[in-house]
């Protein structure tokens, strides 16, 4: 019988029978219907896995007419960055990095960074970015974010002034960490709405919210709150919010947005919190298993996110990279593997941007 | 008569539902009505926090409910260890355990440590974010008999990896047996840099260091 060559999710190589690769694809449906309690796939559309799988070539795509947009988080540091910060390790500004991605990559849009990635640092050198961003506006033509994560954990101590919930709450003090939560998310969302009125008073196209949700349900909190108050001043700036994991992990748990308790949020759910907020694009996540095959792990991922294309109002550019959405945890990750997850993502899931 | 059912019943029930009250109430009723305490930790609180943990893990159950459901069980399980004291006929071993430099999750790790010392084992708990020269040093100090290390991050996983090369280059990885666990790590993690032994939960883990000491 044909042996289909694919991955495990850690990245390793590995040769599976077409029965053990469709066992797989139902097996991953199956896990993505259980958890988010959301519909599986169709036969006609793991038979289509299938056939993205069976496929003979290292790289695969689309036909003509089914191109979504590309963008890019982080897209700046890729190229600066070594291997451990997941990038190539050339020696280049963020401006050409900015230009390579737009001239010599053909993405749809790019996004500016700053090093640290994480809003809170930006506060202090604002000015800068500012002017760095505005230089680098006026020779894109592409859409240019401005991209950082809310990082809740960098208004935790030592690095901030609130008491670290993973000192306090395997001391049983539940409600300081609650406290501690509440108020570093206060804190977050006002910071990352001044950083974003700055960005946006030099003409910036929009912001980009990345691994929202990292801190758990408080970081979640913090990011949907500001952007509301974004949408209230700057209805005109654009908003991404991009996810850190598939499920808002329960950190506080007890946290409500739009009437809804986030913990425990899938991203069907975690969209229309994103949409009440007034986002205008939602990057779904979901995680990769490292010991499970790239099938398992792309039929789940697929299930989310269709179903998230599916209940939402506002488009869906899901995160396609290491170790999410099917890709392994992988430094570089494999091409085989990124583009058949594109090629899914576009083709079942029908993002509209990767 | 207590029924042993029930007992094991309502120790799962108690750490699902985070009632550490009810879990020490239920210890103390086993304790009294002369039922094993390896079964209603095994049967009853282990059952119900693997099922805690496995709602966790879907993000149906939330951090604050595992915290004091874990404190509920670490409690009872305290309660059921001093009855079982005079019990004990000789040491199973003695185990070093550490959540990996880097690292500060050691909800899992405590569970395991409080498991094997349940078990017999003489457990030096080096606690979180631990350097690992001191695994290394503290092996050497007490005899150890195994090392089990914890990470449940991608970045500090590597650390695992170190730790077996720093155990051959202090001569000491041919005297003890090394144990790996954490959210990260799987088998095929334990396999690829030579660690004896890979445990997914506290039962697992118990099951394992017992075997790997004969």
């Amino acid at each position: 019988m044909k042996e289909i060559l694919t991955r495990m999710g850690d990245g390793e190589r590995v040769t599976m029978s077409v029965s053990q690769v469709k066992e797989d694809l139902e097996a991953g449906t199956r896990d993505a219907a259980d958890r988010g309690k959301i519909p599986e796939l169709t036969a006609a559309e793991l038979e289509q896995l299938l056939e993205i799988f069976q496929d003979q070539n290292r790289i695969v795509g689309v036909s003509p007419g089914e191109e979504v947009v590309l963008t890019h988080d982080i897209g700046t540091l890729r190229l600066m960055g070594d291997q451990a910060n997941s990038g190539v390790g050339i020696p280049l500004s963020r401006m050409q990095g900015i230009l390579i991605h737009e001239r010599a990559f053909a993405a749809d849009t790019m996004e500016l960074g700053h090093i640290d990635y994480s809003f809170k640092p930006i506060k202090p050198v604002i000015s800068m970015e500012m002017q760095e961003y505005e230089l680098a506006s006026l020779v894109t033509i592409v859409p240019l974010f401005y991209g950082a994560m809310p990082n809740l954990g960098t208004y935790f101590r030592p690095d901030g002034p609130f008491g670290n919930p993973s000192d306090l709450l395997p001391q049983g003090k539940i409600r300081e960490a609650r406290e501690a939560q509440e108020g570093a998310a206060e804190h977050a969302a006002r910071d990352m709405f001044y950083i974003s009125n700055k960005l946006y008073s030099v003409g910036c196209d929009g912001i980009n919210f990345d691994t929202t949700a990292a801190a758990g349900d408080a970081d979640f909190y913090a990011t949907l709150n500001a952007v509301a108050e974004i949408k209230k001043a700057m209805p005109s700036l654009t908003v991404e919010v991009g996810m850190a994991g598939e499920f808002i992990l329960g950190i506080h748990s007890e946290l409500f947005f739009n009437g809804e308790r986030l913990a425990g949020m899938y991203p069907h759910r975690q969209v229309k919190m994103a949409e009440a907020a007034g986002a205008d694009i939602f990057g779904p996540v979901v995680n990769t298993n490292t010991s499970k095959s790239m099938p398992w792990n792309l039929a789940r991922a697929v299930t989310f996110v269709k179903h998230t294309v599916e209940v939402s109002n506002i488009p869906i550019h899901a995160n396609v990279g290491m170790g999410v959405g099917g890709v392994p945890v992988f430094e570089t990750p494999p091409i085989d593997c990124v583009t058949r997850t594109s090629k899914a993502m576009v083709q079942i899931a029908k993002v509209d941007g990767l | 008569m207590v029924d042993k059912k029930e007992i094991l019943r309502r120790a799962a029930k108690s750490v699902l539902e985070a009632d550490q009250e009810e879990a020490e109430r239920v210890a103390r009723e086993a304790v009294e009505a002369g039922i094993d305490p390896f079964l209603v930790i095994n049967e009853g609180f282990s059952k119900g926090m693997a099922e805690a943990g496995e709602l966790f893990e879907r993000g149906e159950l939330y951090l604050p409910h595992l915290i004091v459901a874990s404190e509920g069980m670490v409690s009872a399980i305290s309660i059921l260890e001093a009855a079982m004291t005079q019990k004990k006929e000789k040491k199973t071993g003695v185990a070093v355990i550490g959540t990996i430099e880097g690292d500060i999750h050691d909800i899992g790790k405590g569970i395991v440590a409080t498991m094997l010392r349940v078990y017999g084992f003489e457990v030096h708990d080096l606690g979180r974010d631990v350097p690992l020269k001191n695994f290394v040093e503290t092996a050497k100090k007490v005899n150890a008999d195994i090392i089990g290390s914890s990470a449940l991050m991608t970045t500090t996983m590597t650390g695992q990896k170190t730790l077996e090369q720093e155990l051959k280059k202090a001569g000491l990885r041919d005297k003890v047996k090394t144990m790996v666990g954490g959210a990260v790590v799987t088998q095929r993690w334990a396999n690829k840099i030579g660690a004896d032994a890979y445990a997914e939960n506290a039962i697992e883990a118990i099951a394992k260091a017992r075997e790997l000491l004969g």
